[in-house]
């Protein structure tokens, strides 16, 4: 293979594991705009997706269309009782949004723990939907599961778009970012909106994870890196902006990509930091601005 | 309990609100019957907004809010606005970044019956019928009488049975003040009860049955707006 082969090679799976970047970081803007919190047990949901559907499929032989059903559907479940366990008790208190913010992080180590005591602590893997050899461009070969991850995504973005734009519920979730007051005179159920939120992004995290898996693995304690390069996502396109952080889950999954063909997988990590920092002394606002 | 239809829309007994430990209005009563309109007169930080707040519910309270006979719940501003008091807050609070037909669908948000929604839009667009023209615009791109219409016009897609307002005339010029308290007035006129808060007394004079004078967060007089007009000095310190 040529450098120029490699590199197109790293961009393709870039993109996919960008995708996957911004589907969290959507999940992060959703729960900020209806809250103000940065939802660190974010990374949960994306290794609970994965987990699950494993779970189902291997010890249960359930049907893999459905057991990944089940999985995101149990995982906005699990969303909305972090929403109603953990944090409305903090909200109604009025506590300060840092200290919800730390409970977050706190239910991530609890449902890490959780998840290694119920399982194990092994690397588990999915099978990739369709087990097609790769399609070729030239001496560059892009796999389906890169190809439903990148539609998938797509799909996803395009139906949340939708939903904020055409109906009620979503006008009304875009209203409580707004002005979360104005919304309650309008007789808006801001705290279900709230609780809505959560299941959302834990959905999408769930989602997340399924696509994912596939091409990587999913363990206990995938989470946490998960849930930075989502955050990073999501600081790149401005926090708040849910389509923005898609646009920067791509743009971290094509940096992050290249970096590891030229600078080794070891410094995978630190090339997100970098784009990070970059971004949070250059442009902290973000590419598109801050929503809020 | 079942509504009683012949108790007052809105009755307000012995309201007291607070900030942390700073009370912004002590034991005040209220009373708004069908059709009426009554004026809140007072001078800045008399509590006027505090007092509309603590209808709501969007301020710690205690005290007794009935619409009917039926006791409202005191912190819970969905139910209160459901129960069909409904405020248009100082300053607005349009949602700038949506369009003007999406403000206004919201406005109705407990509403899913389509024709119902289309009548009370017809209805708000004979009131405002400029809104009409503009529904696709993001309404913080609007004048500040637009937004103000924006912000009454979504209102009333509640159907309120008693719509507050707090000094819809805020910054507007006087030729739009007078346009939005003549749609008022025909509001009024039609049936709908109103509480109107203003600083620009004269205007709401015009329209109301009764004023309430607030200062310091109490009501010091409930009078008839003839009386505010001949008392010599509650004219000066209102009208200086
Ligand atoms: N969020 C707040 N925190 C603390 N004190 C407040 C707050 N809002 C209002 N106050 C105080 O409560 C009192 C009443 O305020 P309020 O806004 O109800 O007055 P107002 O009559 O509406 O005045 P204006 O004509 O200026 O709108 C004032 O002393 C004000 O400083
Ligand atoms: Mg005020």
């Amino acid at each position: 293979m040529t450098q120029a082969d490699l590199v197109l090679q790293s961009l393709v799976s870039g993109l996919g594991i960008g995708c996957v970047y911004g589907l969290i970081g959507i999940g992060f803007c959703v729960i900020y705009n209806a809250s103000g919190i940065v939802n660190f047990a974010q990374g949960a949901f994306v290794m609970l997706g994965g987990m699950i559907t494993h779970v189902l499929l291997v010890r249960y032989h359930v049907p893999y269309a459905l057991a990944a059903f089940v999985a995101v559907v149990a995982v906005a479940a699990v969303g909305v009782v972090l929403e109603r366990l953990v944090v409305r008790p903090l909200w109604m208190r009025k506590a300060p949004v840092f200290v919800m913010i730390l409970a977050t992080l706190a239910a991530q180590i609890v449902i890490e723990r959780v998840t290694f005591l119920l399982v194990d602590d092994q690397p588990k893997t999915l099978p990739v939907f369709l087990d097609w050899p790769p399609i070729m461009l030239g001496r560059v070969a892009i796999n389906y599961q890169s190809l439903f991850i990148i539609a998938g995504s797509l799909a996803i973005v395009g139906a949340l778009a939708l939903f904020f734009k055409v109906t009620l519920t979503g006008k009304a979730m875009r209203a409580c970012a707004i002005d979360r007051e104005a919304a309650l005179l309008q007789a808006i159920p801001v705290s279900t909106m709230l609780a809505l939120a959560f299941a959302l992004s834990a959905g999408l995290g769930a989602v997340a994870g399924i696509l994912l898996t596939p091409t990587q693995y999913t363990a206990f304690n995938v989470g946490v890196p998960f849930a930075i390069s989502g955050f990073i996502a999501a600081i790149i396109g401005g926090f708040g902006r849910p389509f923005g952080a898609f646009v920067g889950g791509l743009a971290l999954g094509l940096v992050q990509s290249i970096a590891i063909l030229w600078l080794g997988a070891g410094l995978k990590s630190a090339a997100a930091l970098s784009v990070l920092l970059l971004f949070l002394f250059v442009r902290p606002a973000g590419i598109f601005g801050a929503a809020k | 309990m079942a509504p009683d239809p012949h108790a007052p829309l809105l009755q307000v007994r012995g309201l007291t609100a607070r900030y942390g430990h700073v009370r912004a209005l002590e034991a005040t009563d209220l009373t708004v019957d069908r059709g009426e309109l009554v004026a809140i007169l007072g001078p800045n930080g008399a509590g006027k907004s505090t007092l509309l707040r603590a209808i709501l519910g969007l301020v710690a309270n205690t005290g007794e809010v009935r619409s009917e006979g039926v006791v409202l719940p005191r912190a819970d501003p969905v139910a209160v606005a459901s129960a069909g008091i409904v405020l248009v807050p100082e300053g607005r609070g349009i949602f700038g970044p949506m369009t003007v037909a999406e403000n206004l669908r919201l406005g109705a948000y407990r509403v899913r019956d389509r024709r119902e929604v289309e009548r009370r839009l017809a209805r708000t667009f004979e009131l405002f019928p400029r809104l009409s023209e503009r529904l696709g615009q993001t309404a913080g791109s609007m004048s500040g009488g637009e937004q103000q219409m924006v912000a009454i016009g979504r209102a009333l897609m509640a159907d309120p049975k008693v719509l507050l307002l707090d000094e819809p005339s805020l910054g507007l010029a006087p030729r739009v003040t007078a346009e939005i308290l003549e749609t008022l007035r025909r509001l009024n006129q039609s049936g709908l009860s109103v509480v109107l808060v203003e600083q620009k007394a004269p205007l709401a004079l015009e329209l109301a049955v009764r004023v309430h004078l607030l200062s310091l967060g109490r009501t010091v007089a409930v009078i008839s707006p003839d009386q505010v007009k001949s008392h010599d000095e509650l004219a000066r310190y209102y009208f200086a």
